[in-house]
């Protein structure tokens, strides 16, 4: 089997992998990052979103080979010290997850979308999570969480 | 953190772990030595089983076991019972129940049905043996449409069930609502066609079983949302063992809306495999299987009849329904077509008369089981598709003849022609602050505006009347630790709703205790003697008076032991704020010191050990309570193309006592999502002739999405806390999908009335309006 290395959470870890293995499943079954989640099995629904090299990927829809020697952050890296990150925390203050399944996906994508658009507006926040589905929230408040972190993040 | 209040907006205690990527959902849960099983499922909607070869599957590397129905028959496995609580019909008819079993016994019924079980190293190896299996089929004339299924000569699902006819239900007295249209001045009647949709938790059902040998007894982590009734009918039902032999966990679970309450075929499978492999066995469904092997709920075809006076008063309601339960009867699945849709009939305007029949009938479909409402939006739709209806055609203003039929409030408490308990509540107040709320002034303006942008606009108001149901029982279990944790353990179940905050946050209130002492148990059979699981917005009603009334147990033992320490009598004592007191005198103990002293045995009294305020008590519910409020929706439709933007929404909710606002509202948003999508979406839909599901993944079965939904304005009208229950709560979950369906159409209908479009049926996807536009020129 292949092998591969890459620096997940800002820690290099190594592993082999059969060709097909996807990343989720090289995230989750090898390192046992399970943050990171399988909701669907057609590229829908978001729950798998991580960042590699500080772009949101759906990690269902990229082989974990792909990922070799690059630079994965996945839900359970976001968080420094012991501390929330602003969008963690905004989530948690909006009431923005219900059963946290998307919640990984969905925190993982807005830090993304803040990231590239500091100063979104609603529309642009509601446009900007076309990847990723909750069945929960009703995204009222998955929407007001990201747009009170983007304030915190813009300093 | 201090001690929590009722009624305060306490954030959630699972939200860390869920942000952190700390949850621990099914798919997380792995087991040492775990073989991986994969279903194989039917490809045919309706098929004789010739025969099932499984020698090439097991021929592959790495393939361990494959289930097939001949072993479930060898070991004599019983089918998995409807627990419905509707079994008669008219003239006393009994209801229809086919033998479900986990594997399909010789005939293949629906697209999806278990046909086998593979197990394997992998879940890769599973997957690839699961396509070996060759299934001999000989396919059979399939019936998916419920009105065909009830023709002669139609496809016959069960050789001993005549017509496909499960029940024949009506309720409702028939000859003095016959005798109220005879005199009535005016008819309406609408055909209302209520979509077959399914419930899609974003996480997918799966479980993890594992059996051991020394104990003779089973563990079971499953995605449910019942974990005491499931384990019953997986034990008891199928495996024949008794129920004290299987400990049913749940874990977090990622969502259910229903979908997740009923026994599933998988988990006894896995049961069965893990004991004859001597291994943990471990299944996940994936989303496409979902779609097929998930249940589904609504699929309704209603002809509803209204029978008003000249002035516009309501006098009969008339309903007749054919309702979809698919291939078999599931855990309550004829439940909601009759007794579900049943109980709400009229909604809450004042009738003289009401009657409701309905026919719950078999198809070549996936079977139904509830979802989110399970019977009451179908009701809010029905009747106020119909009142919009009689409204337009004679000549009403809509608003004003909803307000002039609302029951008033002074005629409560009333029973309604249905034999629905309406104790309290204040219905017109609910319409007129929704109305407020919705800034009808300003409607002509907003009104214009979208003329200029080509835009048609329109409005509707929708109040609804809901009820609460599910087990009527309810567990809490207090267990002070010496540590100063305490135990709260209660047998109904979150799924996403909060749980994990609002107990304890009761519990908490009524000791006076620090919310973060509490640490809260929930889903697990060796917690709780009994528990009710989720569903019917019944956690709070039922769970939650449960809490409250154990914490008045735990204050009466507390009494005992104050009036001990301070030497009188424990009628003496009084309990507030958080502390025991005798007043006229300066003794008092907060609630804190009495637990600590209750485990310092030289200060108890004679009979009370160690401990000694621990507390197990049942709730259970007399009368089941009647949620109420109202929606209202203003929409915007683009003629040229059909599409339909949400630019306004409004909700007042009567949910009695607010335990929590801010949990309230999530339920109500993810609600009226839920209302929004099957109005404008979602529906799983089947092909006529073959009985495939068409809708079988995300990519072909519509879920809204961020910009689909709109922002909601909501409310609550508090001043009418119910006496059914010592919290004074209603139920919050299901309110919001039956006030959105029929808001958003009637108020599309409303925008589209120029072009004299009477209806669409749901759901109205832009290609649908634009046709109903375009046909009519
Ligand atoms: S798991 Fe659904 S998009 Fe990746
Ligand atoms: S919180 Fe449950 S799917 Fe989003």
């Amino acid at each position: 089997m292949p092998e591969l290395t890459m620096t997940v959470n800002g820690k290099q870890v190594t592993g082999s992998v059969e060709g097909r293995t996807l990343l989720v499943q090289f995230l989750r079954d090898s390192l046992a990052l399970t943050g990171t989640h399988v909701g669907c099995d057609t590229s829908q629904c978001g729950a798998c979103v991580v960042h590699v090299d500080g772009k949101p990927v759906k990690s269902c829809t990229m082989l974990a080979l792909q990922a070799d020697g690059r630079d994965v952050l996945t839900i359970e890296g976001l968080a420094k010290g012991g501390e929330l990150h602003p969008m963690q925390e905004a989530f948690r203050e909006n009431h923005g997850l219900q059963c946290g399944f998307c919640t990984p996906g969905m925190v993982m994508a807005s830090v993304a979308l803040v990231q590239e658009n500091p100063d979104p507006s609603e529309e642009e926040v509601r446009h900007g999570l076309e990847g990723n589905l909750c069945r929960c929230t009703g995204y009222q408040n998955i929407v007001k969480s990201i747009l009170s972190a983007a304030k915190v993040m813009r300093g | 953190m201090s001690v929590p209040e009722i009624g305060q907006s306490l954030p959630r205690t699972e939200d860390e772990r869920f942000l952190t990527g700390q949850g621990n959902y099914i798919d997380d849960i792995n087991l040492d030595g775990q073989a991986h099983a994969v279903v194989v499922r039917s490809t045919h909607a309706h098929a004789r089983i010739n025969a099932i070869d499984v020698a090439q599957a097991l021929a592959l590397d790495g393939v361990l076991l494959v289930v097939t129905p001949d072993d479930w028959k060898k070991e004599g496995f019983g089918p998995m019972p409807t627990k419905t609580a509707i079994r008669k019909g008219k003239n006393d008819m009994d209801l229809a129940e086919p033998p479900r079993h986990c594997l399909a016994m010789d005939k293949v019924r629906y697209v999806g049905e278990p046909v086998a079980l593979v197990v394997a190293e992998t879940a890769a190896i599973a997957i690839e043996a699961a396509e070996l299996v060759d299934i001999d089929y000989v396919s059979l004339d399939v019936v998916v449409d419920p009105k065909k299924a009830l023709i002669d000569g139609a496809p016959q699902l069960w050789d001993d069930i005549a017509n496909n006819l499960c029940l024949d239900f009506e309720l409702g007295d028939a000859a003095a609502t016959q005798a109220a249209f005879d005199k009535a001045d005016h008819v309406v009647t609408l055909e209302v066609f209520n979509n077959r949709v399914t419930a899609v938790p974003i996480e997918p059902r799966g479980a993890v079983a594992s059996y051991s040998p020394e104990t003779d007894s089973y563990l079971l982590y499953n995605a449910t949302q019942n974990v005491h009734a499931n384990r019953d009918t997986f034990a008891e039902s199928v495996l024949g063992i008794e129920k004290e032999k299987l400990h049913h966990i749940a874990p977090d679970v990622g969502g259910g809306f229903g979908v997740k309450n009923g026994a599933y075929p998988e988990p006894p499978l896995i049961l069965y495999a893990s004991k004859r492999l001597g291994r943990a066995v471990k299944w996940i469904n994936t989303r496409s299987e979902s779609f097929v092997g998930d249940t589904h709920g609504r699929g309704q075809d209603s002809t509803v009849e209204l029978a008003l006076n000249k002035d516009g008063k309501f006098i009969a309601l008339r309903t007749t329904t054919i309702g979809a339960i698919g291939a078999f009867c599931w855990t309550v699945g004829p439940f909601t077509p009759t007794g579900g849709s049943a109980r709400t009939q009229g909604g809450p305007y004042g009738f003289e008369a009401m009657y409701y029949q309905a026919k719950a009938v078999f198809t070549n479909t996936h079977p139904m089981d509830p979802y989110r409402g399970a019977g009451r939006p179908e009701g809010s739709f029905q009747i106020e598709r119909v009142v919009e209806k009689a409204a337009r055609e004679l000549g009403f203003d809509p608003v004003e003849l909803r307000r002039l039929n609302l029951i008033p409030r002074d005629a409560l408490p009333l029973k309604t022609p249905m034999g629905l308990d309406v104790d309290c509540g204040d219905f017109p107040e609910v319409f007129e602050r929704t109305l407020k709320l919705s800034d009808r002034a300003g409607f002509d303006a907003r009104l214009a505006a979208s003329r200029e942008k080509r835009l048609r606009r329109g409005f509707a108001i929708a109040p609804y009347l809901e009820c609460t149901g599910g087990g009527p029982k309810e567990f809490a279990g207090v267990t002070f630790v010496e540590n100063g944790t305490v135990d709260l353990a209660v047998g109904s179940q979150s799924t996403g709703m909060g749980h994990e905050t609002a107990m304890p946050q009761i519990l908490a209130a009524n000791l006076g205790l620090p919310f973060d002492d509490i640490r809260y148990h929930q889903a697990d059979t060796d917690k709780t003697p009994i528990g009710g699981g989720h569903g019917g917005s019944r956690n709070l009603e039922v769970g939650g008076s449960a809490v409250l009334q154990a914490a008045g147990e735990v204050i009466e033992k507390g009494k005992v032991l104050a009036a001990h320490i301070f030497e009188t009598t424990p009628e003496k004592i009084t309990f507030e704020d958080g502390a025991f007191a005798e007043p006229g005198t300066n003794h008092s103990m907060t609630m804190r010191e009495i637990i600590d002293a209750s485990f310092d045995p030289l200060t108890l009294p004679d009979g009370m050990e160690p401990g000694g305020l621990n507390v197990g008590s049942t709730f259970e519910r007399g009368i089941i309570s009647v949620p109420n409020g109202c929606h209202a929706a203003e929409v915007e439709v683009d003629p040229e193309t059909g599409k339909i933007n949400i630019d306004g929404y409004w909700v007042v909710d009567d949910f009695g006592t607010i335990i929590n606002p801010m949990l309230a509202d999530g339920q109500v948003m993810g609600g009226v999502a839920q209302g929004i999508g099957q109005a404008l979406m979602e529906e799983a839909y089947y092909e006529e002739d073959t009985g495939q599901l068409v809708t079988g993944s995300l990519i072909d079965y519509a879920l809204p999405r961020a910009d689909d939904i709109p922002n909601m304005v909501l409310a609550f009208y508090e001043d009418a806390p119910t006496a059914k229950n010592p919290l004074g709560v209603k139920g919050a979950g299901e309110a919001g999908c039956c006030g959105a369906p029929p808001a958003v159409v009637n108020a599309v209908l409303d925008a589209l009335k120029d072009y004299g479009i009477e209806n669409i049926s749901m759901p109205l996807t832009p290609e649908k309006v634009w046709r109903a536009i375009h046909a009519k020129g």
